[in-house]
């Protein structure tokens, strides 16, 4: 229904266009509100606009390590995107980036706001452990992702020392094709579900008691109150949330990187780690074609922000 | 009527964002030929000043024997020095870049096979152009700096592989070195080692150079050549991995081990046989058992070639030409003879050249072992392979881990690896 | 809620940050370790010769490195808060034109490939002169953190109860102060968790730092790693210690920081 509202309700997307439609006092309310953006467009111009189009740029030409230094690598359109969409390696490693990312999605999330809710009901240490559950992501990557792949070793690992003990056979984690993908998975699950913890945790301690009480008043049950209070109350930091946790895990190489360098025999290679072995994982690096995976990427994490906005709108038809 | 409403706001949001590119190029665009900061340490006129040398070893601090003798170099070329160590898998991107924006660095130190990769780009001078004498460097060790006729650079030092062994273990199982001559007699040594309850060999069969490095004596020990991985010597080389694996007579864990991680596992003291390099050797008096080196054997008996491991020392591309005099003063400084004996031992490397060579033997009778494999050793990018060389790398390190975790059988691995080489190199 | 209970549930939650924890523990128990025992087959489950190799290395090389960390860190919480939390205000209440394309612009900057940044950077750095400089290496750091900042905040504020912001526009406050007096004060719970992430960011970071200060006289803790990282050798216990030492000072920043974020902030602001 809202959607078909006329047009100067619904908010308008675009810096360009005609005239502003409102009356004066409107007018000078938009120069406060562009008064407060002007810092952050700034700082968008300054620093992220020349790496954006010279990514675009190292995709549509055709570099060589000659060229990349003398700076005359002819333009060749569409020429690296043909060439990777049509490796042998794009489809393998869009699955791939399929499973890790929904997956590591799955878990982080829901793990993080059950903890988030195990946290919020105050007990004795529960603010200490949850800024313990944050030591992780004080560890370099190069760090905590060598730690794993200490832990997931075949012969001296962990993991398979305490699977031996309970009598189980051990497994090769980073060095078969049937696990290697899921060891990481699961490290990038690790790594994630203290950024689901403290942001919901934070969404929840912004819902008002006030909403509790009443539903408690009500007579609804602790999940009915979840059900009907929490997650609706929490949508909104959901989908922020899971929006970032997508950005992020699209753009996940490190871990995987240096866990299995996309091995064996790229059993664990998703578009990410793919780009970088193109142009930087190599002596001899292929910049293009290495800059159009990583493009291809970014495409994907567009799609998913225009439908997140979709949904806002749809919930949102102020 | 509502679809189309809806998919409006997309599209102009996607025109305001491009937009937003546009302006910010023509914002960085036109900033970035502007000529260097006159502050850049690289402007200052030759004669005094400060040069600059990067190189990979990161572990070494103002502390150490190495910058300690840059140092030294520089006080006798009247300059100073400021140096900046990476990381070695950082340092060709970083190389390229730096090139890219002007400001490459006076004295350049990289790995030996991405010394044709920076040629190629246009990146370091020839001796030609920077007056550095080659002529007491074994013709082995210079191939690597070589393409087209000209040299681009000095090895600093070298290294090379060989197979440690740990002589308690041998002992236990009844081996006798002295038997293994070949890949049969490896393998019954192996075999034997693995009966008396003991662990076989250890090795770094990782997805990258590495990798490469650490198989090519087995591979040119098959008598392949790196022109047809999929050769049945080729094929034999990664069988006899493959089957080592298949029989427990080295450990799944190779396909992801690192030269370190493949060391830390023969210092636990339960292998019988490491295939390292010459830099472990310092470690290998901490580990507390008696050791030994043989050189990885060929196929049928002898010695294979193993590749040539070391950093050459590099002059790139300046616009002052007239700072190569000074920069030559202090690569020859670094390895005149006099010098490369200090360099050598503060890197714990084998020299470039016969005469120092033979002084490490005569100072130091244990390090006899590496010169004869670092004579016997190859360059990678030899045998005019040149950049073609690291296109080829891949898919052989690719094709020994998809042998080696049972992806693929030997034969179809090196077939396909084959297939990838020849269509990246064409 | 009786307090056999809650200590229950204290229990509940050791457990769980136990099992989170295992890997740190496992990282700590490597710096301990003598090299022939790394890659003991079956590993120690704790230090059984335990060495402090790596810990001696780590104090006499690495000490001044915490104090450049903190102060990136910081610095990098402070620009990003500057830069990020007016914009939110705008985005989420004043709701300019163009405001949904910029917080697209902003979602999509995110995916931008940190190497790719770090080039971008390395380029504009050098021509700027600001190339290992520590405010170059905080802005840079910044780019880490800002978007998240941005979106994050705006959909905290987004939360804000309207009666709030309309009672103060009635007793006479401009946009600038509703933003000071009101928004900023209760949004104190998303301020607080973005500083810490943003801490957090800067303080692991590695690729800026290695890219735009590798030369620099002041290097954040990260650096300090590559002491340890040779061209064919990599002493793990000294990087895992580093890793530990690194870890303490701002585990204990993080324990304060959590205390922050409590329930109510806005409930209590608008009973007032």
């Amino acid at each position: 229904m809202t959607r078909t509202a006329p047009a100067p309700t619904r908010r308008p997307a675009s810096t360009r266009g005609g005239p502003v439609r409102q009356g004066p006092g409107h007018r000078r309310a938009a120069w406060a509100a562009w008064g407060f953006l002007v810092p952050i467009t700034a700082y968008l111009l300054a620093f992220y606009a020349y790496p954006m189009y010279r990514n675009l740029e190292l995709s549509l030409r055709h570099y060589t390590v000659r060229s990349f230094v003398q700076g005359d690598a002819p333009f060749t359109g569409f020429a690296n995107y043909l060439k990777v969409l049509t490796d042998a390696t794009f489809v393998p490693a869009l699955w791939h980036t399929v499973v890790f990312t929904v997956v590591s999605l799955a878990f982080q999330f829901t793990l993080g706001l059950g903890l988030a809710l195990f946290f919020a009901r105050h007990f004795p240490l529960s603010a200490t452990l949850r800024a313990l559950f944050l030591v992780p992501w004080l560890l370099p990557l190069i760090v905590s992702a060598s730690t794993w792949a200490w832990m997931l070793n075949s012969d001296s690992g962990v993991i398979n020392a305490a699977l031996g003990a309970i009598g189980a056979g051990p497994v090769n984690w980073l060095t078969s094709p049937d696990w290697s993908l899921w060891s990481v998975t699961i490290a990038n699950i690790w790594i994630g579900v203290p950024f689901n913890l403290v942001v919901l945790y934070s969404g929840l301690q912004a819902i008002s008691p006030a909403v509790y009480e009443a539903a408690a008043l009500d007579g609804a049950t602790g999940w009915q109150r979840f059900r009907h209070v929490t997650l609706p109350l929490l949508r909104p930091v959901s989908a922020i949330t899971l929006l970032l946790g997508l950005v992020y895990t699209l753009k996940v190489f490190d871990i995987i990187w240096i866990m299995t360098k996309g091995g064996p025999s790229g059993s664990s290679t998703t578009l990410s780690t793919w780009s970088y072995r193109l142009g930087f994982g190599n002596l001899v690096p292929a910049f293009g074609p290495g800059a159009a995976v990583g493009n291809i990427l970014i495409a994907i994490a567009l799609a998913f922000g225009l439908l997140y906005i979709r949904l806002q709108r749809r919930q949102d038809p102020s | 009527m509502s679809a189309s409403t809806t998919a409006g706001s997309p599209r102009r949001t996607l025109g305001a964002g491009l937009a937003l590119l546009a302006a910010g190029c023509l914002a960085a665009c036109s900033a970035t030929p502007t000529p260097q900061a006159a502050d850049t340490p690289a402007d200052t006129p030759a004669g005094g000043g400060t040069y600059t040398v990067w190189d990979p070893y990161p572990q070494y601090d103002k502390t150490s024997d190495w910058v300690k003798l840059l140092d030294t170099c520089g006080t006798q070329a009247g300059v100073t020095i400021e140096r900046t160590g990476h990381d070695t898998s950082d340092l060709t991107n970083k190389a390229l870049l730096a090139a890219q924006q002007g400001n490459p660095p006076d004295v350049l130190v990289v790995d030996n096979p991405v010394v044709s990769t920076l040629a190629e780009a246009g990146v370091l001078t020839t001796t030609a152009e920077n007056k550095l004498d080659t002529s007491a460097i074994s013709p082995n060790l210079i191939a690597a700096g070589q393409s087209g006729g000209n040299t681009y650079g000095v090895p600093i030092g070298a290294n090379t592989l060989a197979l440690y062994y740990n002589k308690a273990v041998l002992d236990q199982a009844g081996v006798d070195i002295a038997t293994v001559k070949d890949w049969a007699t490896l393998t019954a040594a192996l075999e034997k080692v693995k009966a008396a309850g003991k662990k076989g060999i250890t090795f770094s069969a990782i997805g990258t150079e590495e990798g490469s490095f650490q198989f090519l004596p087995w591979f040119w020990g098959s008598g392949a050549q790196l022109t047809k991985l999929d050769s049945a010597e080729g094929v034999s080389a990664v069988t006899l991995w493959t089957d080592w694996l298949k029989k427990g007579l080295a450990p799944n864990s190779v396909i992801n081990n690192t030269q370190t991680t493949s060391w830390q596992e023969f210092a636990g003291g339960d292998y019988a046989f490491a295939e390292n390099g010459t830099w472990q050797l310092a470690n290998a008096k901490e580990t507390g058992f008696e050791y030994g080196i043989i050189p990885v054997p060929a196929r049928d008996g002898g010695t294979a070639a193993a590749p040539t491991g070391g950093e050459f020392v590099s002059i790139p591309v300046q616009q002052d030409t007239a700072r190569y005099a000074t920069s030559q003063k202090l690569v020859t400084c670094l390895t005149s003879t006099d010098n490369s004996l200090t360099t050598v031992t503060a890197l714990s490397y084998i020299a470039p050249t016969e005469q120092v060579q033979t002084r490490q033997s005569t100072d130091n009778p244990e390090l006899a072992v590496w010169v004869e494999a670092v004579k016997a050793a190859k360059g990678r990018t030899g045998d005019d392979l040149g950049t073609k060389y690291p296109k080829i790398s891949e898919p052989l390190w690719g094709a020994v881990q998809a042998a080696l975790s049972g992806a693929k059988d030997p034969q179809q691995a090196m077939t396909d690896a084959q297939t990838a080489a020849a269509s990246a190199t064409q | 809620m009786t307090t056999p209970r809650r200590w229950w549930k204290t229990i509940i939650g050791l457990a769980l940050t136990g099992v989170m924890l295992f890997p740190v523990y496992w990282m700590i128990n490597v710096s301990f370790t003598r090299d022939r025992d790394m890659r003991k087959s079956p590993p120690s489950w704790f230090p059984a010769d335990p060495t402090l190799d790596g810990y001696r290395a780590v104090i006499d090389q690495q000490l001044p490195y915490l104090g450049t960390s903190l102060l990136v860190g910081l610095g990098t919480v402070a620009l990003t808060l500057v830069i990020a939390a007016p914009a939110a205000y705008s985005l989420a209440r004043l709701r300019p034109r163009g405001g949904t394309a910029l917080s697209f612009a902003l979602l999509i900057a995110q995916m931008i490939p940190g190497i790719i940044m770090a080039m971008g950077l390395y380029a504009t750095y050098l021509n700027l002169g600001v190339l290992n400089t520590l405010p170059g290496l905080i802005v840079a750091d910044t780019t880490l953190a800002v978007p998240f900042a941005v979106l994050i905040l705006t959909t905290f504020m987004t939360g804000i109860p309207r009666e709030l912001l309309h009672a103060a526009r009635v007793d006479g406050a401009g946009t600038v102060r509703t933003f000071w007096s009101i928004v900023l004060p209760v949004s104190r719970n998303a301020t607080v968790t973005v500083a810490l992430f943003t801490f957090l960011w800067a303080w692991s970071d590695f690729i800026y730092a290695s890219t735009l200060d590798s030369g620099g006289d002041h290097q954040p803790i990260t650096l300090g790693i590559y002491h340890y990282i040779g061209n064919n050798n990599q002493q793990w216990n000294a990087i895992m210690a580093t890793a530990v030492v690194a870890s303490i000072p701002a585990t204990a920043l993080l324990v304060v920081a959590q205390r922050y974020v409590t329930a109510g902030v806005t409930a209590g602001a608008v009973k007032d």
